[in-house]
């Protein structure tokens, strides 16, 4: 797997200090399952992390904290493999934590699943599946929408994204993604605000990608 | 390469770690509380919990570190590094405003990806080095801002409000130290 569009080092920082909200941090962690140049990074600025907690002032502790935390050592766990849900293994780990929605078609060429993610935060993740050749609706956002690839691809005025690439689009860009021809394009997304759709298909999807 | 067995008390962090992972070393626990319990505090503090939630925090971060001793891998992480992780991740669970939340799973699910195995072959005493190194080279107001998103969970237009500053500024001179840092960093891992 090639992978072409990574997410900005400000993002990638964002997710190893765990200032992410779930949606975004889950298209993050999609993506860094399937890119090891991204994990090294997201290393990379853990160990900043590292250095910064080693440079805080100390807090007072107060007495007997230490002798309270003794006595309830117990015996320390054996390296067990994290465990995964074998029904979802053609997809990226992270995903097996969730329970998806069925697909649907919200239109012409266009399938929809639900990922719940809390929504707390205010963020949607959703999977999309688009036929070959599909021409996404011109849209806006007025917050960001990012995006992880995980088949086929799809092209936009910023370039090719394909398996494993992360789009991270946000209010300043407009774009209408076109879908390549071969296999459909399989995608999760992440929206923080909204989306704006023009023109008439994107007036008649509207309701429908308001999820 | 140091022997884990070897490790003496006041060594340093990763030895005390390898400790307890080697033989439940309760002097090892001792001294490693001393060090980050005070500062695991300071961090949830900063966060904005109070002394007494920072304190139980830095409690409960301590035990974990205990009883997950046996996944510190020296040659992948120094031991700030991997502290910094156990914390972090405790801190997302804890602070969770919806008890839904998969965030904490998602953290673990990243950490357990198969090894990649590091460019260089570093000590933990020698990745903490390179990583002082790397942020003595950020200019100071590039640090400031960095230390406030990594600690105080502030969105960029808080910092920008707290240190006065337009937000396209705090959001260049974050971008700045991270892609510097990541280009000192790259390859510790």
């Amino acid at each position: 797997m090639t992978i072409t569009h990574h997410p900005s080092d400000a993002t990638l920082a964002a997710f190893a200090s765990g200032t992410l909200d779930e949606a975004r941090a889950l298209v993050v962690a999609t993506h860094l399952s399937l890119c090891a140049e991204c994990r090294k990074a997201v290393r990379a600025f853990e160990h900043v992390g590292g250095a910064l907690l080693d440079d805080l002032q100390p807090a007072e502790i107060s007495a007997g904290a230490l002798e309270r935390a003794m006595a309830q050592l117990g015996a320390p766990e054996a390296i067990s493999p994290v465990p995964r849900d074998q029904r979802l293994k053609n997809l990226p780990a992270p995903l097996s934590q969730y329970e998806l929605g069925s697909w649907r078609w919200i239109g012409r060429g266009v399938q929809y699943r639900s990922v719940p993610v809390s929504s707390a935060e205010g963020g949607r993740v959703f999977m999309l599946k688009a036929a070959p050749g599909t021409r996404l609706p011109r849209h806006r956002h007025t917050g960001t929408e990012w995006t992880c690839v995980f088949d086929g691809a799809f092209q936009h005025d910023f370039g090719r994204y394909g398996p494993g690439d992360f789009d991270e689009a946000d209010e300043t860009m407009e774009h209408n993604p076109v879908v390549e021809d071969g296999v459909p394009c399989i995608c999760l997304v992440a929206l923080k605000g909204s989306i704006e759709l023009q023109g008439w298909m994107g007036r008649l999807l509207q309701p429908l990608i308001r999820i | 390469m140091r022997d884990d067995d070897e490790a003496v008390i006041g060594e340093n962090p990763a030895g005390w770690i390898t400790a307890i992972a080697a033989r439940q070393d309760r002097a090892a626990f001792a001294a490693l509380f001393a060090f980050y319990a005070p500062r695991i505090k300071t961090m949830l503090m900063r966060a904005g919990a109070s002394a007494d939630a920072g304190e139980d925090f830095a409690q409960e971060a301590l035990l974990t570190i205990w009883r997950k001793a046996a996944y510190f891998d020296p040659d992948r992480a120094s031991a700030s590094a991997w502290v910094y992780t156990i914390a972090r991740n405790l801190r997302i669970d804890r602070l969770r405003r919806d008890k839904r939340s998969k965030l904490h799973a998602l953290y673990e699910m990243v950490e357990a990806e198969e090894p990649d195995r590091p460019d260089v072959a570093l000590s933990s005493a020698e990745r903490d080095e390179r990583v002082c190194a790397a942020l003595s080279q950020i200019p100071e107001e590039q640090a400031r801002v960095l230390r406030l998103s990594f600690f105080e969970e502030r969105a960029h237009g808080e910092i920008a409000e707290k240190l006065n500053l337009p937000l396209g500024t705090v959001k260049s001179r974050l971008r700045l130290a991270m892609s510097r840092l990541r280009n000192l960093l790259g390859d510790l891992s």
